[in-house]
């Protein structure tokens, strides 16, 4: 559609959802990045990787959660979300538990992953 | 060569563990503000892997009293020095 | 981003609706036919049933998703739901000259669209 950049972009989900603002925060510069035609990669990691829990709902006082955000993704064709294996294992979490089809990342592909990425945003 | 920039304790915060994880064999890595806690034994252990492009900020240490305390493995820098990773870096990525 | 600011009313079947500083309703809730018709004849717009069915996506986004599609987006299920013909920025650009995600927001009684220009 417009000029994309020769590296995709990635954006860093370390931060879990409903305890801060940070999951989406991170989420707008992806939409932002995909709306003005940029391919965007997402990778989550840490305590990010509790963003793709099946089940999540509103807050107790009827806070907006991030779920229906993450189902958006692909109407923003945000396709590319990674997530860090070793994260996802620390948690007791499989791929099964997770509310979209994401694909694993070893972590000896990390590294690459950040060189071969630009900008990369860490939130 | 990518620059990671680093501003939690070892000692409260696991994000270090991720931004090791991320770093290629030729990125450094730098300590600021309350990363620069790390820059002591024990805590500088955790980054055995990184030695020799660990760096910690010399204005944080002095703030919190930790100049002259920083283990042998870790080089300190100044502001100036700080830029100059900068401008040896293709990027930035900051862990907080 | 809906705000809570009131700018000024608008009267829909003998109710007073309120408006925010850059026209979107400040109560997504009061939204109606008749609430996307008044704000139509604002803007001189006549509504046609291929403007209708443009709401209607945007609403079953908003429904979905919980925010307003910004253009891209808003093609992509425009595309999905009323096949790849209407799926198209020439056919919503026809629709709704200038914006069509900021304006079909408007009249579908979305917030503004955080994400597109």
């Amino acid at each position: 559609m417009s000029d994309r950049s020769p590296m995709p972009m990635l954006v860093v989900l370390r931060h879990a959802p409903h305890g801060s603002s940070w999951l989406r925060e991170g989420l707008d510069v992806a939409l932002v990045g995909a709306a003005f035609g940029q391919s965007v990669t997402l990778l989550f990691i840490g305590d990010g990787v509790e963003a793709l829990v099946k089940g999540q709902q509103t807050g107790p006082l009827g806070q907006k959660g991030t779920h229906p955000t993450l189902d958006m993704l692909a109407m923003y064709d945000i396709e590319t979300l990674l997530v860090d294996a070793e994260s996802l294992a620390q948690r007791g979490l499989i791929e099964t538990d997770l509310q979209l089809p994401v694909t694993l990342v070893a972590p000896e592909r990390l590294p690459s992953l950040f060189a071969h990425h630009a900008p990369v945003f860490n939130f | 060569m990518l620059l990671h920039l680093l501003n939690r304790s070892a000692a409260s915060s696991h994000v270090y563990r991720d931004a090791l994880r991320a770093m290629a064999e030729d990125d450094c890595l730098l300590l600021t503000e309350d990363g620069v806690y790390s820059a002591l034994m024990p805590l500088a252990e955790h980054f055995s892997a990184v030695y020799g492009r660990l760096f910690a900020l010399r204005e944080d240490l002095a703030s919190r009293g930790l100049e002259g305390r920083c283990a042998e493995q870790i080089v300190i820098v100044d502001m100036e020095g700080f830029v100059q990773l900068t401008e040896d870096a293709d990027r930035v990525v900051s862990w907080f | 981003m809906a705000t809570t600011t009131i700018e000024r009313w608008v009267r829909v079947e003998g109710q007073e609706i309120a408006l925010d500083p850059e026209g979107y309703l400040v109560d997504m809730t009061d939204w109606s036919p008749a609430v996307a018709e008044a704000l139509a004849a604002e803007e001189e717009r006549e509504l046609t049933a291929e403007h209708w069915e443009v709401i209607e996506v945007l609403r079953d986004f908003y429904a979905r998703y919980e925010m307003a599609p910004a253009m891209r987006p808003l093609v992509k299920a425009v595309g999905q739901a009323l096949g790849p013909e209407k799926g198209k920025s020439l056919h919503l650009m026809k629709l709704f000259p200038d914006s069509p995600a900021k304006a079909g927001a408007r009249l579908a009684g979305l917030p503004k669209p955080t994400n597109c220009l």
